[in-house]
């Protein structure tokens, strides 16, 4: 018991925020493990950031409070900031200044007496060749990478990330994904990540919390993921008239989809396309082709929302 | 390396790196020339041929250097108040118009040790700044030669001047309160516009509350608003010195209280 309380890095309790009338954020109860990346999905809107601001100590709660490595966030507890990196939406620099110097003032306000701390950290984000170049005059792509150098310059236990794959490519995206997974997986870092991308981080998360309206509506392990997403066998063939009739005497429940492909969702099918496929021999109704398709994750993600539960 | 240190340093690059010090250091040491070189055309009208309005402006500036201490002080009270209130707005407004505040929010250093390096780097670039002007304007008027130079004298307006320019800066807290509430620098610089108005007004039409309106103090302090001003007395700098100690826990208890959205 003492060793999971020991690991718990990030526990919100009954999180939430108003303003006004409305809800941003609403009671949101969630923990992550040390060396976990916990993915938080939602939908521009959702609470994501505010959530992250609470969690910063940058926006009270109304009601609830956050945890990080089980002392209380406040907006003065700032020794906790030492293990904490962060990157708040857009990561903006002072514009004038270069990167060098964007990253020195956040190496002295961090307190790292390593000079070298600066060099290290362009040659993790792969900025050094832009180092003398003044923020405003970098691409979208080299600011979040700025911003995550930013985050990352201290080494800190504890990651919060909102967004941040924006503007970067998509080796830029790969290349963030690695060091975050390095980072989680071989450092013990805990990170964790806000996006609108249920794709990108499924690649990356540990564990999911899909946000909506400000609710945490679900919260899976990302390899439970397939299973709630919805699957359907899907079968071509030239005489799909009576393939259908004979599947729905077979017990299959076929329908045809608008790409004119019948499509079976019972278990019968889904776990035994074999027997399918016999069925459709048997009767010389030979498939082209026949696969089991799961669920786009964008679209299990708005199926999900759409719900407003699972 | 402690915060402080660190923070004023921060501080100080962001300021050394922008346009806006080299602008206010030109601006300020261009306004104290001219003011020397206009006691020289109001010297020689004949200079400035048939630019009457050039002629008329001239007029009003004497050859003399008790005149001329007084003009000095009359610009650290106008484009010192003007001058400082937006070099707070800019300090202070900037971190929210460049979306850079998150940044200092979460660190370890404690956000009180944020807004007291601010204040820090301000009063240094406004003494500076008032510095410049009382040199440059010292400079200019010993070499267009005004009348009547004394050391003596040039000391006693010196720390006229100087105590009137602190004032004038430490009246700039509740601008970067107004910055950080509104969270830009548009705001603080029409609020300070707004003060300097605000104490015309109330010099032309009712002089007798100018003692207890913070931002005309330094005028009546320097004497240089005229016989219809009063003196401040004892209430006065009262309010004086409350503003500021207001303007100031007002802006500290903002960053540490008030949600950074």
């Amino acid at each position: 018991m003492n060793k999971r309380i020991n690991e718990e890095i990030i526990r919100t309790e009954n999180l939430s925020k108003n303003y006004g009338r409305i809800k941003a954020v609403d009671g949101i109860s969630l923990n992550v493990n040390k060396g976990e990346i916990y993915g938080f999905l939602g939908l521009n809107g959702a609470g994501k950031t505010t959530t992250i601001r609470m969690l910063l100590g940058m926006i009270r709660p109304s009601s609830g409070a956050s945890y990080l490595m089980g002392e209380k966030v406040h907006s003065g507890s700032h020794n906790l900031w030492n293990n904490v990196g962060y990157l708040v939406e857009i990561p903006y620099s002072y514009p004038e200044l270069s990167v060098r110097e964007n990253l020195e003032i956040t190496r002295r306000l961090r307190f790292i007496h390593d000079a070298n701390a600066v060099d290290t950290v362009m040659e993790q984000l792969k900025i050094s060749h832009y180092q003398d170049r003044a923020a405003k005059n970098l691409s979208m792509g080299n600011a979040q990478r700025l911003g995550l150098a930013k985050a990352l310059i201290h080494n800190p236990k504890i990651l919060i990330l909102d967004e941040p794959s924006n503007g970067l490519d998509p080796a830029g995206i790969v290349e963030i994904r690695e060091l975050l997974m390095d980072l989680a997986h071989n450092q013990g870092v805990t990170i964790f990540i806000s996006s609108h991308i249920l794709g990108e981080i499924s690649k990356i998360a540990t564990r999911i919390g899909i946000i909506h309206e400000g609710k945490l509506i679900q919260e899976m392990d990302s390899k439970e993921l397939h299973q709630y997403r919805n699957r359907s066998l899907l079968v071509d063939l030239k005489n799909k008239k009576d393939a259908l009739e004979l599947l729905e005497k077979r017990g299959f429940n076929p329908t045809l989809t608008e790409d004119g492909l019948i499509e079976m969702t019972l278990e019968k099918a889904l776990f035994h396309p074999e027997d399918v496929n016999f069925n459709l021999v048997q009767a010389g109704l030979s498939p082209s082709m026949l696969k089991v398709e799961e669920e786009e994750l964008e679209s299990y993600f708005l199926r999900i929302i759409g719900k407003g539960a699972f | 390396m402690n915060g402080l240190y660190a923070s004023v340093w921060a501080e100080t690059l962001k300021i050394r790196k922008s346009k806006m010090f080299i602008l206010t250091l030109i601006a300020f040491s261009g306004i104290a020339i001219t003011m020397g070189l206009m006691v020289f055309v109001s010297r020689y009208p004949e200079l400035v041929g048939n630019s009457a309005m050039v002629g008329a402006k001239a007029s009003m500036f004497k050859d003399d250097w008790t005149s001329y201490f007084g003009l000095l002080i009359m610009m650290i009270l106008t484009l010192g108040t003007i001058g400082f209130g937006t070099i707070t707005g800019w300090v202070f407004g900037r971190e929210y118009s460049d979306r850079v505040v998150g940044d200092l929010l979460a660190l370890p250093v404690h956000r009180f040790t944020i807004v007291l390096s601010k204040f820090i780097a301000i009063i240094v670039w406004c003494f500076l700044l008032s510095v410049i002007l009382f040199l440059f304007g010292v400079a200019t008027g010993l070499a267009v030669n005004i009348a009547h130079w004394s050391v003596d004298s040039a000391y006693h307006y010196f720390i006229i001047f100087m105590v009137t320019s602190i004032f004038t800066m430490l009246l700039s807290t509740p601008t970067a309160l107004v910055a950080s509430y509104a969270r830009g620098y548009i705001a603080p610089i029409a609020f300070t516009i707004g003060t300097l108005i605000v104490t015309q007004i109330l010099f032309v039409g009712i002089p007798n509350t100018t003692q207890y309106f913070p931002w005309a103090i330094p005028s009546l302090y320097s004497g240089v608003s005229g016989a219809g001003g009063g003196t401040p007395d004892m209430i006065s700098y009262i309010i004086l010195f409350s503003t500021i100690l207001l303007g100031f826990i007002g802006t500290v208890a903002w960053w540490r209280f008030a949600d950074q959205k």
